[in-house]
């Protein structure tokens, strides 16, 4: 008798332990995930703020360039920067999906760097050695390439299977040969430019900031759930 | 496993054999393996030893040696019968070479050493060790961060000189770049395009060496961790007149705030003072560039610094401290009260000399530039004073200032009250009692000062009398004299002043009756003592005895004692003879005893303190050949002596006058007491006469025989009166006294006046006796003295006596021999004196007799020396009869 009774608390018990398992197994299995994809937002948000903080560090010390630039060029400064140019990158992000316009930043930071090169070879012909302008175009050309490599970095942890793709445009178009004067309205430009594109990575980024990697936190999730 | 091993070892030897053909070209036939580069010190290696192209000798033959020394066999592994391993511990930093060696087992291998020996070079080293504690630091290039990177680290583990250790510094930028660069110290930089804002970096070390490489742990921070800016620039300091207790300072950016955000520290402290006060950092926020200090004193110094850093928790490194700014506070009205205090001395009898010192309050807020004091005597305390401003001389340095003198009397008491008075305002009144002498209150007990520390302690205990308000210290050296206050509770305190040491302080302390100054305590306090500047100069106080000397000397002047004398040690000297002697401090003279008559002495003193001693000048003195008064006592015995010897001598004479009367001067009869007188049938009467002149009958004359010529022309103007009365006696006297030199002369004028001699003579025939006296040999020992004894005798002559022709010859042979007492030789010499008596020309004048001398040899050699010599003393003699 007492045998018996033994043997259906056993059975009951085995019963309970088969249900409950799957419910542990995933739980505990959840948690892992769920600190997985913690952690990863927060590295996600980690790389997304430095990149946005040196966006805007960047684009601040462009407006110091700018400055720096006008006051290097001699007079009508103020009024030669105004003269838009057309061999100079857009400012503007393309795309719609995040890494189409996240690839897109680091392209035109691409050219960018290209054109900051062939200024600063011009502004080698114009201004003295010692001129503070040479130092900071090297200075921010260095950034961008900073910036880009942040970009590139960020892609590839957002977008780890997706190459980064190659400029539509094909290589950076620069400027054919050009006379003083249009050397500085060119190199200007660029600057100009270049800031009012930091202007928009800067929006873009913090934009991305609340889509993409709350996103990847939900997605991550959502894979859970699956399996 | 074993197998294994020993498997493997074949495979090695498989490829050694194959390995050195150079050996085996050589004609070597021992080969040695491996050949490292480099071993580890502090692990085991293993070699092996192998026989090749000779089957003379076998592995049984080989041995290693290592550093001249054969290594043990039990450190060797017989691979087969040609080959063998060693194993060694590696140690030492030093190389070595480790040979392998064949035993002389034939002839060829003796003849041939040189190919059975083989060796391995032993390079040792250590393995290189992860290096720790990277730091790297980028520096402010003028506006912009510096775009190199300098780094240092500490390299663990030991290096030897053949294996040295190369670190390789890498700077990777995450995401972008990397940079490495190689040394072989412990720092290096790295230089960047541009510093890396807003970027992380990676940073680490590797060590390589022969032995390994090993990296140190990564260093990855925000580029900003790394930063480290100039000081904040043109820092200034505003003192604004309205806020006396603050100051306001205000500094430039030393870089913009784009590259870094940065916060600040501020410290100050007063001037002069390096205990800084630190504002709190979280006061100073980010990026302002100026900051009010609030809560100074006014009129003070203040000194200002200020630094910076990222403002980041953790990031940068802080700046250097600026410059210093330094401003004064302006000036406030004084806060407290002046420290008022008295200096009071003697004066004339019945009076005091008080006078009043003043010093600035504690919070004097400003300069003060005068002080008003009032003096109110206690009598009359109706009378309503006024004040008096005393103004304070600046350029006076020291703390105090002086404010009056006033002559007070024993029996009067004084109230003074002092203000402080700057440029804002005046302080509230300090008041002092002066009470009268008689009733100054009780002196605080037990005073008793020290040196703990390097600090002038004092300890008393209170007066039991009143109670106490608070204590005045005072201090006074020299001309320099400061006080300090404490409160009632205070039994021990520390002299706050500025004291120097080796100098002596009089330190008083004076109890306080709610103003009332009471009787002071005093005590001397040295705060550091030392040897005496100089030692005290040593003279003798009077002159030096011949065993004694007394020496003093003055006392050290009280600015040269550096210490309290505790005593004084007297030196003296002799030849190589030192001698000390210690007496106390309150000694100034000494008196030296056992000291060497006729002997120089050196002398000095050496004053002695607790901290050392000096000594003082050298003084030279000579003690007497003889003690004072020695050379009287010596006088004084020595004329007593012959004092005594004169008295006794004039007893002697006294009490033995008549022996000595009687060898002396002999009695001699007198010849006019003799009956022969009176059978002179010409004379009966006239020959008393002389009798009143010359008690002996002989007329005496004191004659010189310069004088001869005098007495003759004397004699000559008395000689008509003579002749007739003294004719008879003179003629007597010429035959008994032919000592008197004038009687033979008479008798000679007498017989030249044709008197016959011979007649004479035989008619009045008188006796002489002539006796030999000692007393006349004493006089003349050499001439032939006799004493004529008139003999009394009436006897009439002998034949023998009346024949002058005996006498004659008598008289030669008396001349060659002395006289005796032979009575014969009496006779003889009697004959001899009528002889001479008989002849005129022996009782010849002086001149003739001088004539005489030159012309008559044989009288030359006595007659002129006889009667002068012999017959003088006589003549004394009869003076005194």
């Amino acid at each position: 008798m007492n045998g018996r009774v033994q043997r259906m608390s056993f059975q009951q018990f085995m019963e309970l332990t088969t249900t409950l398992l799957p419910l542990l197994l995933v739980m505990a299995v959840d948690s892992t995930r769920t600190v997985a994809a913690s952690s990863s937002n927060q590295q996600c948000g980690n790389s997304l703020q430095q990149t946005l903080k040196l966006t805007r560090f960047v684009q601040k010390e462009s407006v110091l360039l700018i400055k720096t630039y006008k006051a290097a060029q001699g007079e009508m400064s103020e009024l030669f920067c105004k003269v838009s140019v057309n061999d100079v990158p857009d400012p503007n992000i393309s795309g719609l999906e995040p890494s189409e316009r996240i690839a897109s930043i680091y392209t035109h930071l691409q050219a960018f760097m290209a054109h900051f090169k062939r200024v600063y070879e011009q502004q080698t012909d114009l201004q003295l050695p010692s001129s503070p302008l040479l130092g900071e175009l090297t200075a921010v050309s260095s950034r961008s390439r900073d910036l880009a490599a942040l970009m590139n970095g960020f892609y590839q942890s957002l977008f780890p299977n997706l190459p980064m793709p190659e400029p539509a445009g094909g290589p950076t178009m620069l400027p054919p040969p050009q006379n003083v004067f249009q050397q500085k309205v060119y190199g200007c430009a660029v600057l100009r430019t270049y800031k009012e594109f930091l202007s928009n990575v800067a929006r873009e980024l913090r934009t991305l900031k609340g889509k993409v990697c709350r996103r990847r936190m939900e997605t991550n999730t959502f894979l859970l759930r699956m399996t | 496993m074993t197998k294994s091993v020993r498997v493997l070892q074949l495979l090695l030897l498989s490829c050694f054999t194959s390995a050195p053909p150079a050996a085996a070209e050589s004609g070597n036939h021992l080969v040695t393996a491996p050949h490292p580069p480099v071993v580890e010190i502090g692990t085991d290696f293993t070699a092996t030893c192998m026989i090749i192209n000779t089957a003379e000798v076998t592995a049984d033959d080989l041995y290693w040696k290592r550093a001249q020394a054969t290594v043990p066999k039990e450190q060797y592994t017989k691979i087969n019968t040609t080959a063998l391993n060693v194993t060694i511990h590696v140690s030492g930093e030093r190389n070595e070479w480790l040979f392998c060696f064949c035993k002389n087992v034939s002839d060829n291998v003796i003849l041939n050493q040189g190919k059975f020996m083989h060796g391995v070079l032993l390079q040792k080293g250590y393995r290189p060790r992860k290096p720790e504690n990277i730091s790297c630091i980028a520096l402010q290039e003028e506006t912009i961060i510096s775009p190199i990177i300098t780094c240092s680290w500490d390299a663990a583990g030991r290096q030897t000189k053949d294996v040295a250790t190369n670190f390789k510094l890498i700077v990777k930028v995450i995401n972008s770049i990397i940079v490495n660069v190689s040394t072989e110290g412990n720092s290096a930089s790295v230089p960047l395009n541009t510093f890396p804002h807003c970027m992380e970096l990676e940073i680490w070390v590797e060590a390589k060496n022969k032995l390994g490489t090993i990296q140190s742990e990564r260093l990855r921070r925000d580029s900003g961790y790394f930063v480290k800016t100039d000081p904040p620039a043109n820092i200034q300091i505003i003192s604004e007149k309205s806020f006396p207790t603050s100051l306001l300072i205000n500094w430039n950016l030393p870089i913009i705030s784009l590259y870094v955000g940065l916060m600040y520290e501020i410290r100050f402290c007063q001037n002069g003072s390096h205990d800084w006060a630190y504002v709190p950092l979280v006061d100073t926020a980010r990026n302002i560039q100026s900051f009010r200090l609030q809560n100074f004193r006014p009129d003070t110094v203040y000194v200002t610094q200020v630094r910076c850093k990222d403002h980041r928790e953790d990031y940068g490194y802080w700046s250097e401290w600026t410059s210093n700014a330094t401003e004064r506070t302006p000036e406030d009205q004084p806060k407290g009260k002046p420290d008022l205090w008295r200096i009071v001395s003697e004066s004339d009898v019945g009076e005091r000399r008080v006078q009043f010192v003043c010093k600035d309050p504690v919070f004097a807020n400003g300069r003060i530039i005068r002080f008003d004091m009032k003096v109110q005597e206690q009598k009359d305390k109706v009378k309503n004073t006024s004040w008096e401003s005393f103004p304070v001389n600046r350029s006076d340095h020291s703390s105090s200032s002086t404010l009056k003198d006033v002559l007070l009397a024993d029996q009067s008491a004084l109230k003074v009250s002092v203000t402080a008075v700057n440029s804002v305002g005046s302080s509230a009144a300090a008041s002092l009692f002066i009470p009268e002498t008689a009733h100054e209150l009780a002196p605080v007990r037990e005073l008793r000062g020290g040196v703990h520390g390097g600090q002038m302690r004092l300890q008393w205990k209170p007066p039991n009398t009143a109670a106490v308000t608070e204590y005045v210290v005072q201090w006074v050296s020299g001309d320099g004299m400061d006080w300090q206050r404490e409160n009632r509770s205070t039994t021990h305190t520390v002299i706050k002043g500025d004291l120097r040491k080796f100098v002596c302080y009089t330190v008083s302390v004076y109890p306080i009756y709610s103003g009332w100054t009471g009787q002071e305590a005093t005590v001397q306090v040295f705060l550091e003592q030392s040897a005496p500047e100089e030692g005290p100069a040593v003279r003798l106080h009077r002159q030096p005895g011949r065993n004694e000397a007394e020496l003093e000397w003055t006392e050290i002047p009280q600015s040269s004692r550096r210490g309290f004398i505790t005593n004084y040690t007297i030196f003296y000297k002799s030849g190589g003879e030192l001698h000390s002697v210690t007496v106390p401090s309150n000694t100034t003279s000494f008196t030296l005893r056992s000291l060497t008559g006729n002997t120089k002495y050196d002398t000095w003193i050496r004053a002695s303190t607790a901290a050392g001693s000096a000594e003082g000048s050298r003084h030279s003195f000579t003690t007497l050949k003889y003690a004072p008064g020695e050379i009287e006592l010596v006088v004084v015995g020595a004329s007593l002596g012959f004092l005594f010897v004169v008295v006794m001598t004039m007893v002697i004479c006294i009490s033995k006058k008549e022996t000595i009367k009687k060898n002396f001067w002999p009695q001699i009869p007198n010849p006019g007491e003799s009956t022969i007188g009176y059978w002179s049938p010409d004379y009966p009467l006239k020959a008393e006469t002389p009798k009143e002149n010359c008690l002996s009958g002989i007329s005496v004359l004191d004659v010189d025989m310069c004088d001869g010529k005098m007495v003759f022309d004397e004699d000559k103007t008395s000689l008509p009166l003579k002749k007739d009365k003294y004719l008879s006696e003179e003629h007597s006297s010429g035959i008994g006294g032919s000592s008197c030199m004038s009687s033979p002369r008479q008798s000679v004028s007498d017989s030249d006046e044709g008197g016959d001699p011979v007649d004479t003579t035989a008619s009045t025939v008188q006796y002489s006796s002539v006796v030999a006296s000692n007393g006349y040999k004493g006089q003349t020992p050499s001439s032939q003295a006799a004493i004529f004894s008139r003999s009394e005798s009436t006897q009439p002559l002998l034949d023998c006596e009346e024949n002058p022709d005996m006498l004659v010859q008598e008289g030669s042979r008396h001349q060659r021999r002395p006289a005796d007492n032979d009575p014969a030789h009496f006779n003889q010499l009697l004959e001899m004196e009528q002889q001479e008596v008989l002849e005129p020309l022996d009782f010849c004048p002086l001149e003739e007799d001088s004539e005489l001398t030159r012309t008559d040899e044989q009288s030359a050699d006595w007659l002129p020396t006889a009667p002068a010599s012999s017959y003088m003393p006589q003549l004394g003699g009869y003076k005194q009869q």
